[in-house]
């Protein structure tokens, strides 16, 4: 699994599941399944259609526990592309989340893609001040490995 | 998404971070634990002064002591960082998270595949 930083309007992942991209793609757009790995949801896979998804409300960062999305392009077994803002925040920007399959060997390397992020946030603006540049990005990822080895 | 600053502990973890030479001494002990003696050595720094940075950094959480024998070693802490990258980059830790959880329902699948 790999992750950039370099662009701090958007986070990228990616990850190799050994199964075929057409499993994934069950995966990633049947309600039931998606609610298994993601959040429950009331998706359909039709470009335009909106939903949600419904979380936990995070206290201390203000989300209200419901993501309010829209299918914006869909590609079957290809990609996947939502927009996804917290529903209880209507003046908050919407960000775009991404999916994109990618055949490998004879699995699937999934990348995700959430973009958008607004750098005008002042929290971000403070997190910039103070952990600007490279060293913020190899700390982050250097952190990232250090947590996977603590399981 | 929204994020909002609260004061607590977070005030002490950028506290101790907004020192460059503390992000140097974090960053070292990333890479695994050290002494108090090692660092001093590694940065080239008089031995109180290291000690006054790894103080801040004990107090902000980001760092704790481990006694054996006659030394101290200092090591990252794993939780108050986790919670700082959640801070910094709240999607970051959920996204992996996912991931990991979307491998799960994948192995648990049947391989039937009508699509």
């Amino acid at each position: 699994m790999m992750t950039t930083h370099e662009d701090l309007t958007r986070i990228e992942v990616d990850q190799f599941f050994p199964h075929p991209p057409s499993k994934v793609w069950r995966a990633l757009t049947t309600p039931e399944l998606m609610a298994q790995w993601l959040m429950p949801n009331d998706f359909e896979p039709i470009v335009g259609h909106r939903f949600a998804f419904w979380a936990r409300p995070v206290a201390q960062t203000g989300f209200s526990g419901r993501i309010a999305c829209q299918v914006l392009d869909l590609r079957p077994r290809k990609m996947l592309r939502i927009s996804w803002a917290d529903a209880e925040q209507p003046d908050g920007m919407a960000t775009t989340v991404t999916w994109m399959l990618h055949p490998e060997g004879k699995g699937t390397r999934l990348f995700l893609e959430h973009a958008g992020f607004d750098l005008d946030d002042p929290t971000q603006q403070l997190a910039r001040k103070f952990m600007n540049g490279g060293w913020r990005s190899h700390v982050l990822r250097r952190l990232g490995e250090l947590l996977q080895h603590l399981g | 998404m929204p994020r909002r600053l609260k004061s607590g502990p977070l005030d002490e973890v950028f506290g101790a971070l907004a020192n460059p030479t503390r992000r140097d001494i974090l960053d070292a002990l990333l890479g695994g634990e050290h002494t108090a003696g090692d660092l001093a050595g590694k940065f080239d720094m008089a031995r109180p002064s290291v000690s006054e940075h790894l103080r801040a950094l004990r107090e902000s959480g980001l760092v704790e002591e481990r006694q054996e024998g006659r030394h101290r070693f200092y090591r990252v802490t794993g939780e108050p960082m986790a919670e700082l990258i959640d801070w910094l980059t709240p999607y970051e830790r959920f996204w992996r998270d996912r991931m990991t959880a979307l491998g799960g329902v994948l192995d648990e699948m049947d391989d039937d595949d009508h699509a």
